[in-house]
């Protein structure tokens, strides 16, 4: 299997080199990579990885003081206890406030082309200061979070030995949190042993599930390559998150995020849901599409999707059982998905794969912070 | 304390009344009808826009995490200051200058010890709002959340403002402050003690204070280098630092990182020679009985420290005003000085007229048939 995906793949990387300039790459998006256990992580040119780095990263990622009012730190929306995300459908977000989406698991994002729902960052280094800023996230200001480091002289230490830094810039931290973050690598799963090679890895249920998952059920059409995501934009049709009808807090940043984004007027006086894709683009096609999210650490990440509708794999399967559902933007609706007729042990068998998409928990514990000091 | 106010509100009844029977300009003191000084006018205010500036003031959610108002720190029984000599700061931080009293603001040149706004109240309020270490708010979300109260929606509404917006917050909260008038001081209702008019002279003559401390307010809305001390818990206190570090940065100082100086009114200039630095905002005498400490860092404690302060020729600085010397004042001359000053303190400003006294339910609730309403 594993002799096989490399010939697929370099074969289909030849023929990105081969194919003439005219034939556009949505031909070639079609074609599902097949699946695959999970490769080496990839490290960006510009920051490698080095374990001191790793570890002032993994200090940063537990600390308050890159945030606005120094209460939440990344860890507390991607918390290790629960699935290095958040276990409400909606992320708490900043304290008098409530965040608007559900809060994906770190845990191998590093591995992503664009990170958030619908891809609004193109790298991890991108990914942290949006969420440390944001007014429902972090509200941290850059120039406070920054001065805040140098007032630590063990991070003024350590951004001295690791980036150079006279003083610690908001940059490199950002490149720490980002070299941590492509620590948390969930790559021995039961899948991924089983692709390597171990046929023993899956049970014989679990490789039901497995033939499900690309034939019948046809998740693959989405869910492909080693990641188990194609990283494109659908609607599945995923109803509104609850918390709009029934939260006051949650319906003042909704409209906070119509605001925030740019939507004409006209939008923000109707509009009822997430519109996700839509905010980056401005394109109408793409309302209410969602990045398709990669499937392993999913044990311990629920709630899924982009605003935590489901709680559990068999909630999530029987959505698709049902052909998905409908929404606010269903003209958008993929094409992809129809009624599966699923039997209950079908549905079973996919279950018991899903499981099989996530091994051993990660846990760590808050690391002890260094505490301010005055400067000389 | 309760009898001297209401003495001296009977006071001012009895001038009122005379006013209108006799008709003449209210001047119940001789010295100060043949001065720049003198009462301040109240302002012209539109009250429901004021009221709603009011109930914006007392509210917590104004602030990014919700945990503070503009009251938090403007106190109204300590002349909307804090009676500390540095300020709070939004949570996490700590602030390295001394809260200004609010009372009279409106009628300022320029904000700030530093003087950097020089524009207009609706400005001040932005940046009280909007700075990371103030009030930390990105009014985007504040409008939203003022927009999920039905009180303030109403409240908007009532003011001719239309919906809840971030443009009618900065027009309400200054209609508000513009509400914020010393009255009833002994100084404006002639009721000055020997010794306080003894003091006065002083102040105009021997002393020089009348050379900056001019108008109504006492003050020349400039900015001058008097010496002021330090004040070293600023850079003591990382907190405040980094506070400092953070204004400093952001408003283009070299060197940022290893000045351990409040440089003030330079950050408007960067003058290459520094003439600038160390200049702060002349600051009104007005309501001084509730706003101790005093100066920009609050280094001095009591009206007789300052008056010692300035007697002394001031502190020690290479760009100080030369104006400021050794004044030779006696122990009586110096007691009289406080008499005086004493004397600019009006009545506390703690009625339900300026403080909103009902309970701000903070909890939101959720819009219902939210489907059907638009956003």
């Amino acid at each position: 299997m594993n002799f096989l995906t490399t010939i697929s793949r370099a074969g289909f990387l030849a023929s990105i080199f081969l194919v003439p300039a005219f034939l556009s790459s949505n031909a070639l998006a079609d074609q599902n990579l097949p699946l695959a256990a999970l490769g080496a992580v990839p490290v960006p040119a510009d920051n490698p990885q080095t374990s001191a780095k790793v570890a002032l990263g993994k200090l940063l990622f537990f600390d308050p003081r890159l945030g606005g009012d120094a209460s939440v730190s990344c860890a507390d929306c991607h918390a290790p206890k629960q699935g290095w995300g958040f276990a409400d459908p909606i992320s708490r977000g900043y304290p008098g406030a409530i965040h608007w989406r559900n809060s994906q698991t770190v845990v191998n994002a590093a591995y992503l082309g664009k990170l958030f729902w619908v891809g609004a960052a193109k790298s991890l280094e991108a990914q942290a200061p949006s969420a440390a800023k944001g007014a429902v996230s972090g509200n941290g200001e850059a120039d406070m979070m920054e001065a805040r480091l140098a007032f630590i002289p063990e991070y003024a230490k350590q951004f001295r030995a690791i980036f150079g830094d006279r003083w610690p810039r908001i940059s490199s931290a950002w490149k720490a949190i980002a070299a941590f973050e492509r620590t948390l690598i969930h790559d021995q799963t039961p899948f991924d042993k089983f692709m390597r090679g171990d046929k023993t890895a899956l049970s014989a249920e679990q490789q039901r599930g497995l033939k499900l998952f690309q034939g019948k059920a046809n998740c693959i059409e989405c869910h492909n390559g080693p990641l188990l995501t194609d990283q494109k934009y659908y609607n599945l049709g995923v109803p509104r998150a609850e918390a709009w009808l029934n939260s006051g807090l949650a319906q003042i940043t909704f409209r906070y995020e119509q605001y925030a984004k740019g939507v004409t007027e006209d939008m923000y006086r109707t509009i009822k849901d997430d519109a996700g894709l839509y905010y980056r683009t401005k394109q109408k096609r793409d309302k209410g599409k969602f990045r398709t999210p990669p499937l392993r650490y999913t044990a311990y990440s629920a709630p899924f999707m982009h605003n935590g509708s489901f709680f559990d794999f068999g909630e999530l399967i029987e959505f698709y059982n049902q052909g998905g559902g409908t929404n606010e933007f269903s003209a958008n609706k993929t094409k992809l998905l129809k009624p599966l007729n699923l039997s209950d042990e079908e549905k079973e068998n996919l279950a018991a794969f899903l499981e099989s998409l996530s091994g051993e928990e990660i846990k760590m514990q808050t690391p002890k912070l260094p505490p301010y000091a005055p400067l000389d | 304390m309760h009898l001297r106010n209401f003495s001296c509100t009977g006071w001012s009844v009895v001038g009122l009344v005379a006013i209108v029977l006799i008709g003449i300009p209210l001047r119940g003191n001789p010295a100060a009808a043949e001065s720049q000084f003198g009462p301040i006018k109240a302002a012209k205010v539109n009250a429901k826009k004021a009221e709603l500036g009011k109930r914006l003031f007392f509210d917590p959610r104004l602030s990014g995490d919700a945990a503070i108002s503009c009251a938090s720190c403007h106190i109204p029984e300590k002349g909307f200051a804090d009676g500390l000599a540095l300020s709070k700061a939004y949570p996490g931080s700590d602030g390295f200058r001394n809260t200004p009293s609010l009372i009279n603001a409106g009628q300022r040149a320029a904000w700030f010890h530093d003087g950097r706004l020089g524009t207009n109240l609706n400005d001040v309020t932005r940046e009280m709002l909007t700075e990371t270490y103030l009030m930390n708010m990105d009014m985007r979300l504040m409008q939203e959340r003022l927009k999920q109260d039905p009180v303030y929606v109403q409240m908007f509404k009532d003011a001719g403002f239309g919906e809840p917006s971030n443009g009618s917050v900065r027009n309400a909260i200054p209609e508000y402050l513009k509400t914020l008038t010393s009255r009833g001081a002994p100084f404006d209702s002639g009721n000055l003690s020997d010794a306080a008019e003894r003091g006065f002279e002083t102040f105009k003559g021997k002393a020089g204070c009348a050379a900056c401390h001019s108008g109504p307010r006492f003050t020349d809305d400039k900015p001058h280098n008097i010496g002021a001390p330090e004040n070293p818990e600023i850079w003591r206190n990382p907190l405040r630092h980094v506070t400092f570090v953070t204004y400093a940065k952001f408003l283009g100082v070299e060197n940022y990182m290893n000045i351990r100086r409040d440089i003030g009114a330079g950050i408007r200039t960067h003058k290459a020679d520094g003439s600038d630095n160390g200049k702060f905002m002349t600051p009104s005498l007005r309501e001084l009985k509730y706003t101790a400490p005093y100066m920009h860092n609050g280094m001095l404690r009591t009206i007789s420290e300052v008056v010692a302060f300035y007697n002394n020729g001031g502190g020690n600085d290479a760009n100080k005003d030369p104006r400021i010397k050794p004044l030779g004042l006696s122990k009586e001359e110096r007691a009289n000085l406080v008499a005086f000053l004493e004397s600019l303190s009006g009545v506390p400003l703690t009625s339900a007229e300026h403080v909103w006294k009902d309970k701000i339910n903070v909890n939101y609730q959720p819009i219902k048939d939210w489907l059907k309403k638009r956003n």
